[in-house]
């Protein structure tokens, strides 16, 4: 598969509900998470429900897309930032869908697709922004695990290995 | 109970008032606009060691660059004002959630009277702001012993007009008021709101004893005093089936949190709503100060409230944010 993207943005936060906090860098940890997050911490909403977890990631072409109320089924219109919706890295340019099960490198870690992510009733309540839900669905983001560690930056390329 | 964001504000300005009361302004470091409130709502504010508590929002709720609060200094309280005074330097930050209102007037045209004791005028001054905005017909009655120490007596004056708040003052035998004599005839539609210590509360509910009680709204900083209340053992059975004992010195909050089933939590003094769940039977005493007569019959709050014998509690709402990513039902 070639492709090749770029990390747009990268968000922590100490614990469930607690607001994220953009980093112009972080470190990633392997089979753990990223430093100052919940899901490293274990204070995540989700963090007694074990799973793949450790970095979540999120299209920028999907925010964008539902600033622009597109498509018009479930026809949610919203701007959500990237400091709103909770995964840890904003991403473009990357097929996130097409990366379950496959490893690839974001500056010089490696990730691992795990499970494609599904929206959740709690982000849409914790946020106020009704259909947030429904407009989500199958375009929520990945789940990754960290195969190999290290220093991820901002701007950061986004790149597939061979598996 | 909804989950709310939580945010790391500035402590853009202290003011010390008489009356050991601190005004503060907390604003977004980034964002202009904070999460709306509407009037009566309260934030909490974690104390950074675990302690949570709330604070009524006083500013108009019309303004979404900053909440304000005002926090009385309490010598013989938990300890959460002392050590909120400490934090409340300007230029520091303090973690605070985005408001939720257990007391919000009905939108109905009529009147409305707004009583305050004390330090209870927070909530009461947001409403103010927000009925004179409306257009609204009403009176803030403010009581206190002393003008020199009434909290934001100064402030609602200046922002509401004199004309539309009445002092009723310890120290000033002419401003005092009987409040039999002021609450003796409510106009058709009126209604009444109030907040303040709890005796104070006590003595405007007795004097609006003859008004309807849906016209009555207040709002407590304090649990209910439970003097002669005795804790007795009960037992939860679960949806599920499952069957937790409520030990006599414990909450069933407690009892629910080592199950690994607990609702979130936040003031466990059956004041703030965090923690409430629905119940499909049983008989259950229930000791918070939150739930109206009428959610009475299905919710209930396990970090205070108890039962006789065995209560079937529901926990739907509350235990969906610990479930994995689920579709709705």
């Amino acid at each position: 598969m070639t492709w090749a993207g770029t990390l747009l943005h990268i968000h922590v936060a100490p614990s469930a509900s607690v607001e994220m906090e953009e980093l112009a860098e972080a470190r990633l940890i392997p089979g753990r998470g990223i430093e100052g997050d919940r899901y490293l911490l274990g204070t995540g909403t989700y963090s007694r429900k074990p799973d793949i977890r450790e970095v979540t990631l999120i299209e920028m072409e999907v925010l964008e897309a539902l600033a622009q109320g597109e498509p018009r089924i479930p026809g949610l219109k919203a701007v959500l930032d990237p400091a709103d919706h909770r995964r840890n890295l904003t991403t473009r340019g990357v097929p996130l869908g097409h990366l379950v099960g496959r490893r690839f490198r974001v500056g010089d870690v490696v990730l691992r697709g795990g499970r494609m992510n599904f929206p959740c009733q709690y982000l849409e309540e914790l946020l106020g922004v009704p259909g947030l839900y429904e407009g989500l669905l199958n375009r929520s983001g990945l789940n990754c695990a960290i195969e190999a560690g290290g220093v991820i930056r901002r701007g950061d390329p986004i790149l597939p290995l061979a598996d | 109970m909804s989950p709310r964001l939580i945010m790391k504000l500035d402590v853009a300005e202290v003011r010390r008032v008489p009356g050991d009361v601190i005004l503060a302004t907390l604003t977004h470091p980034r964002r202009p606009l904070l999460p709306a409130a509407t009037a009566g709502a309260h934030v909490d504010v974690h104390l950074g060691d675990g302690r949570v508590r709330h604070y009524s929002l006083w500013g108009d709720p019309a303004d979404r660059g900053a909440y304000r609060i005002a926090v009385k200094r309490e010598a013989e309280g938990r300890g959460g004002s002392r050590r909120l005074h400490e934090m409340l330097v300007p230029g520091a930050s303090l973690m605070v959630s985005a408001p939720r209102n257990h007391f919000e007037l009905p939108e109905t045209n009529g009147p409305v009277r707004l009583l305050a004791g004390g330090i209870g005028i927070t909530p009461l001054l947001a409403m103010a702001q927000a009925l004179a905005a409306s257009g609204r017909s009403f009176r803030l009655h403010v009581f206190a012993r002393r003008r020199a120490t009434a909290p934001l007596l100064e402030e609602a004056q200046r922002l509401l007009g004199p004309g539309r708040v009445g002092a009723h003052l310890d120290d000033e035998p002419d401003t005092r008021v009987a409040l039999p004599a002021l609450l003796a005839a409510p106009e058709p539609g009126a209604v009444l709101a109030c907040c303040g210590p709890a005796g104070f509360m006590a003595a405007v509910r007795d004097a609006a004893a003859h008004w309807p009680e849906e016209a009555l709204l207040f709002e407590a900083f304090q649990p209910l005093a439970g003097e002669s209340f005795v804790p007795e053992p009960f037992e939860i059975v679960l949806a599920s089936g499952r069957r937790l004992a409520v030990p006599a010195d414990r909450s069933a909050l407690d009892v629910l949190r080592e199950a690994g089933v607990a609702p979130p939590a936040s003031c466990e003094i059956g004041v703030c709503g965090s923690c409430l769940c629905g119940y499909r039977g049983g008989t259950p005493i229930h000791r918070d100060v939150v739930l109206s007569p009428r959610a009475r019959r299905e919710r209930f709050a396990p970090c205070v409230s108890r039962a006789v014998g065995t209560l079937h509690l529901d926990l739907g709402d509350a235990g969906r944010a610990v479930e994995p990513e689920a579709p709705r039902p």
